[in-house]
């Protein structure tokens, strides 16, 4: 890679496994470009895509007119990951943004691809002090198998001229027919959502509290406090957040007369699920929206600004 | 204990053995901290065994790790170290060490105070823990306590003709030891009058030897008193126990005497703060003049 960045206007191909193309559609068809050229918008994109590499092997991604999603699976086996998905406006990270389905009456275009290449592929963007990026371009095409090209051009300190460092990244075309199995999971209804504003402690404590029970407790309340407990043989743990800003479970979802009965809920999740999201987040936010559904769910949300929000749901458990 | 009272009657927590007894009135030692990073790296430094004796007393709180009978360790410190010290007799219980550092670490690196409470026998340790840059947080932590184990007692005799002491500058003593062979089975630690003075030699499995030497003249060293010469060899796996210690001790005494018995204080402070010492007591291993 740093090789490879050294020669100007190269041309890297990340190919770890060939996928082919599969039968029913056209690429001809298919179209997706998108440009970035804000170096926050950048960096933040990169940032997503770091998280979710964190989390999964792969990661899916459908592109929409207005909007991109990044989705990542709850893995059942060895890692303990929860499903976590990012909803992008791409008017605000893309300038230049383009799509065109398969076919007039379709929506989407949707893509599996590995989260650690398209990660790696976006790495040059992190670069701080070193080298400055100008713009970033995502291109769906097709070498000798369907590819999401990353071109970003580079301006290196001790060279005016711009190169560009390219990554293409395989993907997998899914065809319409099995969207149903890739779609948008949909934010739970929750009787309670609190705004902690501590990630960096919250991230921390989680990430002990996992060596001291298999199950964390949830316990909000509409007074604002957020009471983390977790017990074991050997120890008891309450952690309470305070004074935190709450959010009021959303009416249209929520449906007339499910106003919130209860001052207090609680849920009990997986304690190693939970660290591994916290652990996992790589973006800058501070903040982020928790919401309890009764012995339900956990439901987290981080906005990372208005129009770009990441999502997850930490399953209950029986204790 | 506020929150948690409340949450057990919620029925949130279930064991209601590791609220505070409702049979004591009082609690027997309350104690303040206003920064945790000191005692929290002190007691990381000790924590070599699952179980820890915690003992309080007017003289202030010590915390001893055993392992075997051979290595043990106590943390001390002292009443003025702590911003609020109140202690009821001598109360005394042993603690799981790793579920105690676990719990001091709770908030990672951000600076949090902690107030340590225990009322009596069966009851659980409490600590409270806010971090400083947050006031919206607080954790409340019982950890469960079981019948203390009484400490071995060992004692290095201080009008011995043959007690020997150094004391060095903690940081140069570390590097020391980090770079010893670290494959070696034994250490031997020669401490005379005459040069060389301060000798440690590494004896590994396969014969092989390196030693490294310290004049009292050196920089390193604070003090050095001896009056004869002592030669006595440890485990090395026990030695490599105090490294945690160590690596962040300011100054380390190094004490000992003709019957081998090894006695090392280490300062620990961090900051302006008051300082507190962890001393480790490690015994030698016995034929010295065998081979």
């Amino acid at each position: 890679m740093t090789i490879c960045e050294k020669l100007r206007n190269s041309s890297v191909t990340e190919c770890a496994a060939i996928k082919l193309c599969q039968s029913n559609w056209s690429l001809a068809a298919m179209k997706f470009r998108a440009k970035m050229l804000d170096v926050l918008y950048m960096r933040e994109f990169q940032a997503i895509a770091a998280t979710l590499a964190k989390l999964a092997k792969d990661c899916v991604m459908i592109v929409a007119q207005e909007r991109m999603h990044f989705i990542v699976n709850e893995e059942h086996c060895s890692t303990s990951s929860p499903l976590v998905w990012v909803s992008i406006a791409s008017k605000d990270y893309f300038p230049e943004y383009q799509m065109t389905p398969a076919r007039p009456e379709q929506e989407f275009i949707v893509l599996v691809m590995s989260a650690m290449h398209l990660s790696r592929s976006l790495a040059v963007l992190r670069s701080g002090s070193s080298s400055s990026v100008h713009s970033c371009k995502l291109n769906l095409k097709q070498i000798q198998f369907p590819c999401i090209s990353v071109i970003a051009s580079v301006v290196s300190p001790n060279s005016s001229e711009p190169r560009e460092v390219v990554h293409d990244v395989p993907v997998t075309v899914i065809p319409a027919s099995d969207w149903a199995s890739f779609m948008l999971p949909k934010v739970p209804n929750t009787q309670i959502v609190l705004g902690v504003p501590s990630l960096r402690l919250l991230r921390s404590l989680i990430d002990k509290l996992k060596n001291i029970s298999p199950s964390l407790i949830f316990h909000g309340s509409t007074a604002g406090e957020l009471n983390l407990v977790a017990e074991s043989e050997m120890a008891t743990i309450t952690t309470r957040f305070s004074r935190l800003l709450l959010h009021k479970p959303d009416q249209g979802q929520s449906g007339a007369g499910a106003e919130t009965s209860e001052p207090e809920i609680s849920c009990s999740v997986d304690t190693r699920k939970a660290s591994a999201f916290f652990n996992a987040l790589q973006l800058p936010n501070e903040e982020i929206m928790i919401g309890i559904d009764s012995e339900r769910c956990i439901c987290l949300q981080l906005d990372i600004r208005s129009n770009v929000v990441l999502h997850s749901i930490l399953p209950a458990v029986c204790v | 204990m506020q929150h948690s009272k409340v949450l057990y009657e919620k029925g949130i927590i279930k064991n209601r053995k590791m609220l505070t007894q409702s049979q004591y009135e009082n609690y027997n030692l309350v104690c303040r901290l206003e920064h945790i990073k000191t005692l929290y790296s002190s007691i990381k430094a000790i924590c070599f065994s699952d179980f820890g004796t915690l003992q309080a007393s007017e003289d202030g709180l010590l915390i001893t790790v055993e392992q075997g009978k051979s290595i043990q360790a106590t943390l001390f410190i002292a009443p003025a170290f702590f911003a609020e010290f109140k202690v009821d007799g001598s109360p005394s219980f042993s603690v799981k060490m790793n579920v105690l550092a676990e719990c001091l670490s709770l908030f990672g690196l951000s600076d949090c105070s902690i107030k340590i409470l225990y009322k009596g026998e069966g009851a659980p340790l409490l600590l409270l823990l806010e971090p400083h840059d947050d006031d919206q947080v607080s954790t409340e932590c019982s950890i469960k306590t079981t019948n203390v184990e009484e400490p071995m007692e060992y004692d290095l005799d201080a009008n011995s003709s043959s007690l020997n002491t150094i004391f060095m500058r903690g940081p140069d003593l570390s590097n020391i030891f980090h770079e010893l062979d670290k494959a070696a089975d034994e250490f031997e630690f020669t401490i005379s009058p005459l040069k060389p003075h301060f000798k440690i030699t590494t004896l590994g499995v396969m014969q092989a030897e390196s030693s490294v030497e310290v004049a009292k003249s050196s920089d390193m060293v604070i003090l050095f008193n001896c009056r004869a010469t002592t030669v006595a060899r440890y485990k090395s796996q026990q030695i490599k126990l105090t490294n945690k210690a160590m690596q962040v001790a300011s100054k380390v005494a190094i004490k000992t005497d003709a019957s081998g018995l090894l006695e090392m204080h280490f300062m620990m402070q961090c900051d302006d703060q008051e300082e507190m010492y962890v001393r480790f007591f490690i015994t030698p291993l016995l034929e010295v003049d065998g081979n």
